[in-house]
């Protein structure tokens, strides 16, 4: 049963288009990652959803309600759309301690004294800050604050959870610790999951769907490794990954599935998975990092640019005929800059029309 | 066609339903209506007044044009500000048009530039004193140099002319401290007119440049002038090239507000200027009020108009400072400048001047209080009378009794606390409700007109604010006595309460309400359980600034009150006019204990206090 559908939603802030007429469908106990730049709307679209903003145009029901439908004036407040949300800031309530936080919604749903003190000790359990119970917010790490703050956010028990850059205050490694937990949290909770972020691999390792945006437009809709490997078009491609997608730009004559492939020097073959949907001849030749092989039998020489060993791997800047390349070798290793070195393309590559900036074929791409 | 029309209709229903759902928006709405009704139209039916004929003198002066009481005239303008030459000899600067308007204003505009430029130096330099040097007794500074703005701006100005006066000047019927103890017989320059004036505006208003440049210095990130120490840059050059540059803005600023508040200032050159007939726009409107009140309504007008024109040069000044916040960050390491050798003097050269301006005056005033035959400071002279005697008929001061034993005191006392508390909690919690609308909203149109709307009645000066209201109250039958003064004096309190409720919210991130919101807590529990406690003592000091303010208000009230024995302020002015020198030094010194009382009292027990309400 589907849970949460926008039909048509726009936003306009004046003039401004802040969310331009989007279409979504997120399923029951999904995991959903809404992610772009900053300024795309992605906020926005969350805040709608919750009811904290009132969207210009179009419709939204949550399990099965409208919730909001702007022909026929319906706008239900936030609290009784059954929804929480968990802000960037954590927005504790300084004045209260750990328990008067995560108490304080509840009191208003009018449970009595018991079941309250209960509930949040389930929480508080739940969460492992059991100890900070009678401490105030300002008392806390980011860390334990962030713990506050989502217990107080799943206090009342919410069939759909919003959640804003939650982890974007937090330290590198304390953010790693947290997406496992909310990873954790996702399936213990059994309630659906919208998560805002500007963070690629934050979208690509918590969700179960990515939608992507620019500019208030949606890009992409799909699981997240199916948008790594398929990007719908450079945007995409170019904001999925890291390090990023090599792009070169280059022409192609195409023959039904196979395209002859002319790009930054080089020359190649490209044996696509589908027929090639080209206009002109223009195109941008798309490969990740990865599926650059550095190997003493690989076609083709390259300098070595400079190199960024992270002791897991080894990101490598190749310079082809005035080309530059990015590679990612697996392993601790590291070459001399400006050594000679091997490589070749294994695997996949895309095709991108560059008019458009569209995907128009992914397939493999063999050097010449 | 009847569909689509059903449907616009149902969606414009939809988006004015949600529109209303929140309560921001009805705030605003609100508070739109009741300020145009609260400040604009008052200021309508004034500039009304400046085009119509009043009884009295002007209908006879009228009366060879034709006109009468009620009709429509330009006589008031043309007398005002078009009568250069009256005929005869008599030349430019005995025409009307010099006497009434001209001089007071050149009078206003030399008296305001001098005192803003006191107060900037003064406040100025003990702000980057206290924050940036290793000063001594920094406590005792700070906190007794926020006395002279919570005292009567006038308690300078009397304390001022009962320690100079003497008889050989102004009206002057006897001898201060100065004449009678140390044979020293002041001239008229240094007693009464524009030099007295000035200093005694720009040491009241020099607190306030204290507050708002310290306020900026306090902030400064610290790594600025570092950074330029690393570069090798010597002391004296950081302070001219980073330290001034920075500040400027805030200086700017503060010199505009300085400079309008000293403009419409009254009591002060009452007290010192009319002795010598040194009039100044404020002095001279309420001179005109009594006979040609059209000529004073026009007065009132410039005065406002002077008060846009600093507001919307402020509005471009603080808004260029927006550049200078970035760089303003939270490094608390402030590296103080070490006075060495200079320390200790110029420490004590500054508590000297506090005690002269900030506790002598109190000294003053008891001791003036306590003596019977004026000048004479022995302590045969001296009784208790004025304070708690009875059968003080002899005297012929007009009262029988001591102050502390006089029902006419205590309920005027009385009066005034309530009228205080009233204002107060009015203007404070509109402050906050205006605050919270503006935040929530900001950036629409709406939220920006009501902001400028609560700010105007601070441009207003308060007696052209009292003038106005005096004559929307003959239209409106149940605006009379306490319901008018505490009407006026919460408008005209408002911009303080706004500025800290607005400063509060915004402070505030809106993720903090929302949080609330997003689990059913209605407003009005958001309110008072999550916004208010967490801004409380800004809250506060939005409360606590009008009430202070309307405790020691004289020239909002004068002319407004039914009998001038209503309140503390207008009863001190009558006994001052009439010369019964000790009940009033009594009565004001009464008036300063309430308000320092009031202050301490709340800031104590609530952290309030004035200088986080004045934000500028």
């Amino acid at each position: 049963m589907p849970e949460i559908i926008l039909k048509n939603v726009t936003k306009r802030f004046g003039k401004f288009v802040a969310v331009d007429n989007l279409n979504l469908v997120i399923e029951n106990n999904a995991f959903i990652t809404l992610l772009g730049p900053s300024g795309c709307g992605k906020t926005t679209t969350l805040r709608m959803i919750a009811g904290l903003e009132t969207p210009t145009e179009g419709s939204i029901s949550i399990d099965g309600k409208v919730v909001f439908d702007a022909d026929q004036g319906i706008n239900l407040p936030p609290n009784k759309r059954d929804v929480g949300f968990l802000f960037q800031n954590y927005a504790l309530w300084p004045h209260m301690t750990v328990y008067q936080n995560i108490a304080f919604g509840l009191e208003n749903l009018k449970w009595d004294k018991k079941r309250i003190a209960d509930r949040v000790h389930e929480l508080l359990g739940m969460l492992r800050i059991e100890q900070f119970e009678k401490r105030y917010p300002s008392e806390l790490s980011g860390g334990q604050q962030q713990r506050v703050a989502i217990a107080r956010t799943l206090a009342p028990g919410p069939k759909v959870l919003f959640m804003d850059e939650p982890l974007s205050n937090l330290d590198a490694k304390l953010r790693m610790e947290m997406r496992t937990e909310l990873k954790r949290l996702h399936r213990d909770t059994d309630s659906t999951f919208v998560y805002v972020t500007h963070d690629q691999l934050e979208a690509m390792t918590l969700s179960t769907r990515v939608c992507i945006m620019d500019t208030g437009v949606l890009q992409q809709y799909v699981p997240p490794l199916e948008m790594y490997a398929n990007p719908a078009n450079l945007f995409v491609a170019d904001f999925m990954g890291n390090p990023t997608m090599n792009f070169i730009d280059g022409t192609a004559d195409v023959k039904g599935n196979t395209a002859e492939v002319t790009f930054g020097g080089l020359k190649g073959s490209f044996a696509a998975d589908a027929s090639i949907a080209l206009s002109g001849k223009e195109v941008v030749v798309g490969i990740r990092p990865e599926y650059i092989r550095i190997d003493d039998d690989g076609a083709m020489e390259a300098a070595v640019y400079s190199t960024l060993p992270s002791g897991m791997e080894t990101t490598v800047r190749l310079n082809v005929n005035g080309t530059q390349l990015t590679a990612v070798v697996f392993g601790d290793v590291d070459y001399p800059v400006d050594s000679k070195v091997r490589f070749d393309l294994t695997k996949t590559a895309i095709l991108f029309d560059k008019a458009t900036g569209k995907n128009v074929a992914r397939g493999t791409l063999k050097l010449l | 066609m009847e569909r689509t029309r059903k449907l616009q209709m149902r969606r414009l229903l939809g988006a004015t339903r949600a529109y209303l759902s929140k309560p921001a928006n009805i705030i605003l709405l609100v508070f739109f209506a009741a300020l145009c009704f609260l400040t604009l139209y008052p200021l309508l039916t004034m500039l009304l007044e400046t085009v119509t004929v009043h009884s009295g003198r002007e209908a006879r002066a009228v009366r060879g044009l034709g006109q009468s009481t009620g009709d429509f005239t330009w006589y008031h303008f043309q007398k005002l500000l078009g009568t250069f030459d009256d005929g005869g000899e008599a030349g430019i600067r005995l025409s009307n048009s010099w006497i009434q308007f001209v001089e007071p204003l050149l009078n206003t505009l030399a008296v305001s530039v001098t005192a803003s430029a006191i107060a900037i130096l003064f406040g100025g330099t003990v702000a980057f004193l206290i924050t940036r040097t290793d000063i001594k007794y920094k406590k005792f500074v700070s906190s007794v140099f926020v006395f002279p703005y919570v005292m009567p701006s006038w308690t300078l100005a009397l304390f001022w002319q009962t320690f100079f006066k003497n008889v050989n000047i102004g009206t002057g019927t006897s001898n201060g401290i100065m004449a009678s103890v140390f044979g020293i017989f002041a001239p008229e320059w240094l007693v009464y007119g524009y030099f007295p004036i000035s200093l005694v505006l720009g040491l009241h208003y020099a607190p306030f440049a204290y507050i708002l440049i310290g306020g900026i210095l306090r902030n400064m990130d610290a790594n600025l002038e570092e950074a330029a120490t690393i570069l090798k840059t010597s002391r004296l050059r950081i302070i001219r090239r980073i330290t001034l540059p920075i500040v400027m803005p805030a200086m700017l600023s503060t010199f505009l507000l300085v400079f309008a508040s000293s403009m419409s200032a009254y009591a002060v050159p009452v007290f010192l200027g009319s002795p010598v007939r040194y009039y100044v726009l404020s002095t001279k409107m309420k001179s005109l009020m009594d006979t040609y009140s059209g000529q004073a309504y026009i007065i009132a007008a410039i005065m406002i108009l002077f008060g846009v024109a600093i507001l919307l040069l402020n509005q471009r000044v603080t808004n260029s400072r927006k550049q200078f916040t970035t760089v303003t960050g939270k490094s608390g390491q402030i590296s103080l400048i070490r006075l060495r050798k200079a320390n200790r003097p110029i420490a004590i050269l500054l508590v000297v001047v506090l005690l002269l301006v900030a506790v002598l005056p109190l000294i003053t005033f008891a001791l003036e209080s306590v003596i019977i035959k004026a000048g004479d400071y022995s302590l045969s002279n001296m009784t208790l009378d004025f304070w708690i005697g009875r059968d003080l008929d002899y005297l012929d001061q007009g009262d029988s009794t001591g102050i502390l034993l006089s029902t006419k005191v205590w309920k005027a006392l009385g009066f005034s606390l309530l009228l205080a508390v009233t204002c107060s909690l009015a203007a404070g919690t509109s402050g906050i409700l205006v605050g919270y609308g503006v935040a929530k909203r900001r950036g629409s149109k709406l939220a920006s007109w009501v902001n400028s709307l609560s700010f105007f009645p601070y441009l207003m000066p308060s007696l052209a604010f009292g003038a106005i209201y005096l004559s929307m109250s003959s239209k409106i039958p149940w605006l009379r006595g306490f319901a008018l003064l505490a009407l006026v004096g919460a408008v005209k309190y408002l911009p303080f309460a706004s500025r800290s409720g607005v400063n509060a919210m915004l402070q505030l991130s809106g993720e903090i309400e929302e949080a609330a919101l997003i689990t059913g807590v209605p407003w009005w529990k958001r309110m008072t359980r999550v916004i208010f406690p967490i801004q409380k003592s800004t809250f506060l000091s939005g409360y606590l600034l009008p009430m202070v303010s309307c405790m020691r208000e004289l020239s909002l009230f004068v002319l407004l009150v039914p009998t001038s024995n209503t309140i503390l302020t207008t009863m001190l002015m009558q006994y001052s006019e009439k010369g019964w020198a000790q009940f009033g030094n009594a009565i004001n010194l009464l008036i300063i204990v309430v308000v320092l009382l009031v202050n301490f009292t709340v800031n104590k027990l609530t952290g309030a206090s004035i200088d986080k309400g004045v934000g500028g």
